[in-house]
């Protein structure tokens, strides 16, 4: 039987030195929250904002690029892009991470699958292209579309949004640190749920993944194939069968295991995955983008995963979008923006069964990732959702703007037109800084 | 058994030294807990997996190279491993300030484990190898190895290694891809991690302090032998 001696002195000590350090990580930092909880984090406040940005045709070189903004107060190039690296023709850029170790930034296409690996250690402020994945599709086995980059022990957690036929059926696609495949774990269907108890259906769809490691919970979302997310939005919105192929589901796996145990249902596309940070907050939260609406999603006190909608975003009747969401590290928080009123919305999540709006402001015409610092005091929001999907003519502004958040307002600290700069559409942002690497 | 104030001291002496350097190294805080509470003592905080219910896919080939027993004599860091079995491998430093202690607590736990399953205990080895050589010579994991080792002879073994030199340790810190960097203070920022390392040489799993639940990573130690005894559901690829 495991664990039955009692407490040495020395397991004690470990113990209190545990509760100490715990006390040490609590939320003083100021590293960016909504990160995986295996990464190395920044203690000190952000020096850089890396942009993984999509190119634009004729605007500069044209060129994906991941882009070095200065976010050093003081520094003679504050709030200014002082740095890109072009990776060569353009890819649907989109999501990204770092490994554990915080030394390389993985950063995906979802058009044609290919993975960026960045060295962001050697020169923070400058990174450096040094790997290129360009058989993703064939290595995992057909997954296709890779979505974001998540950082595990030594490997990053790479969820698909599509397949090699380019429908919704999507995969989980783990890497070495060193660039290697590792394994390929598909969604669970209702043809193929994989040991899984379904709520509703299994669509088999991917979006997001995320780990609750002290509950050996991973958490995944669902959103739409390559069929559908590479087509012109206005176009799609037309065809009403292709409407019905978007995400309806969360899954609930044993992430050590690998093995999904519930399918959820969560109806209206929920995307990005929040999960709490404290001790007793076993719940995570997600917004659905055609139902724009906010979910809890919650473990109860026998171990059971069950998903409820808690509040709405904006008026759900004016399909405003919600996108990007960020909790804050105090579990008190939650930023929500929408994309077609360009708004974000704060909520204050301190009883997540009642999320309560406490502040919106429109930040430009178009809105989509939100990140905010681990004080809570700094705010970045960029606008671009996806190449086809973002705004025509005047609207579609394309910015990056950082904001100080005093608990009851957003005021300015600076704003970069990612178009009059010629960089391009400014995507997913993650926060750099040098003394990460003793520099 | 282990002797525990020894044991005791050393772990309070680890918490004593991770305050004076306001917490954490710099450059070692991770995201990960979720405000992770104290390792529980009693048993695991989840249901662990079934071994043999899952898969481990190999990650990389495991990185050998000339390292020196607590004895001082020379042996490759991958003997024991090829001998079969399977190995944890830690990377740590004695002086260390935060991690290191606890990742040690955790090793010494998973020994007391796995000492109640005989059949695994002899067919697994732990190891812990020190990427200090300058400070950790093989006298100094001699003695550290006295407060964290059990004497129970059920217990598995567990080897406290450590390098001749940097130019030795080189080589095997990047084949795990484990980097080390020397801070003002003398102290070596690291991100900690373990290895789970099949008969085959290869990295099965790698475990963060986080992960490191004794329970789990001896379930993952079962699932392996299983797999090398070809009577279990789970392989590689």
């Amino acid at each position: 039987m495991p664990g039955i001696r009692a407490m040495t002195p020395g397991r004690l000590a470990s113990a209190l030195c545990a509760a100490t350090v715990l006390l040490a990580a609590g939320p003083a930092g100021a590293d960016e929250t909504c990160q995986s909880p295996y990464m190395v984090k920044i203690t000190g406040v952000e020096d850089f904002v890396y942009v993984w940005t999509l190119g634009v045709e004729g605007l500069g070189d044209g060129s994906d690029k991941l882009v070095t903004v200065d976010a050093r107060e003081g520094s003679p190039t504050f709030g200014r892009p002082i740095h890109a690296v072009p990776v060569g023709g353009r890819h649907e850029a989109h999501h990204g991470g770092f490994t554990d170790d915080r030394r390389q930034f993985w950063a995906a296409g979802l058009s044609d699958s290919r993975i960026f690996i960045f060295n962001v250690a050697d020169d923070p402020a400058k990174p450096r292209l040094v790997k290129v994945i360009d058989d993703f599709v064939e290595r995992s086995g057909g997954a296709a579309g890779p979505h974001g980059a998540y950082a595990l022990p030594g490997r990053m957690l790479i969820p698909s949004l599509s397949n090699r036929d380019g429908t919704g059926r999507a995969a989980l696609v783990e890497y070495s640190n060193e660039g290697e495949y590792v394994a390929t774990h598909w969604l669970p269907t209702d043809a193929a749920p994989n040991g899984a108890t379904i709520e509703a259906r299994a669509d088999g769809y991917g979006y997001d993944a995320r780990v609750l490691p002290r509950r050996n919970v991973m958490l995944t979302s669902s959103f739409t194939g390559l069929e559908n997310y590479m087509r012109p939005l206005g176009d799609l919105m037309k065809d009403a069968e292709a409407m019905k192929r978007f995400g309806q589901t969360m899954v609930v796996w044993d992430f050590h295991a690998r093995q999904p145990r519930t399918v959820l249902s969560v109806p209206g596309v929920p995307l990005e995955i929040r999960w709490a940070w404290g001790p007793q907050n076993t719940y995570a939260f997600t917004s659905t983008a055609l139902t724009s609406k906010l979910w809890l999603v919650r473990e109860d006190g026998r171990g059971a995963w069950s998903a409820k909608a808690v509040a709405d975003i904006g008026d759900p009747s004016t399909l405003p979008v919600p996108v990007d969401i960020s909790l804050s590290a105090d579990d008190r928080t939650l930023f929500v923006d929408t994309f077609m009123d360009g708004t974000t919305r704060v909520f204050d999540v301190s009883d997540p069964d009642r999320p309560r709006q406490i502040y919106e402001k429109k930040i430009g015409a178009q809105l989509n990732m939100v990140s905010q610092s681990w004080d809570g005091k700094r705010i970045y929001y960029t606008s671009s959702l996806l190449a086809n999907w973002d705004k025509t003519g005047a609207e579609n502004e394309q910015f990056l703007k950082a904001y100080t958040w005093d608990g009851k307002a957003l005021a300015p600290r600076f704003a970069i037109d990612f178009t009059a700069e010629r960089l391009g559409r400014p995507h997913m942002m993650a926060f750099g800084a040098a003394s990460l690497y003793g520099k | 058994m282990r002797p525990a104030p020894l044991l005791g001291l050393a772990a309070l002496g680890a918490c004593a030294a991770s305050l004076a350097h306001t917490g954490l190294a710099p450059n070692v805080l991770a995201h990960e807990g979720h405000g992770h509470p104290p390792r529980a003592e009693a048993g695991a905080p989840f249901p662990i997996p079934e071994p043999g219910s899952y898969r481990l896919p190999p990650i990389k080939p495991a990185g050998g190279g000339r390292v020196l027993d607590e004895a001082g004599r020379p042996r490759d860091l991958l003997d024991d491993a090829r001998a079969g079995g399977v190995t944890v491998l830690a990377l740590i430093y004695t002086r260390c300030g935060d991690v290191c202690p606890l990742a040690s607590a955790d090793m010494a736990r998973l020994q007391d484990l796995a000492a109640r399953d005989p059949a695994a205990a002899r067919r697994m080895r732990l190891v812990t190898l020190s990427f200090d050589p300058e400070h950790d010579t093989p006298e100094v994991m001699r003695s550290f190895a006295a407060a964290w080792r059990s004497a129970d002879p059920a217990a598995p073994a567990w080897a406290f290694l450590t390098a001749p030199g940097r130019a030795e340790l080189a080589p095997i810190l990047a084949a795990y891809g484990q980097r080390v960097d020397a801070g003002p203070d003398g102290s070596l920022s690291h991100l900690f991690r373990a290895f789970l390392i099949d008969s085959g040489g290869r990295v099965r799993n790698i475990y963060s302090l986080d992960f490191f639940e004794p329970a789990l990573v001896l379930a993952d130690i079962r699932t392996l032998l299983l797999e090398e005894a070809g009577s279990g559901a789970a392989r590689g690829r």
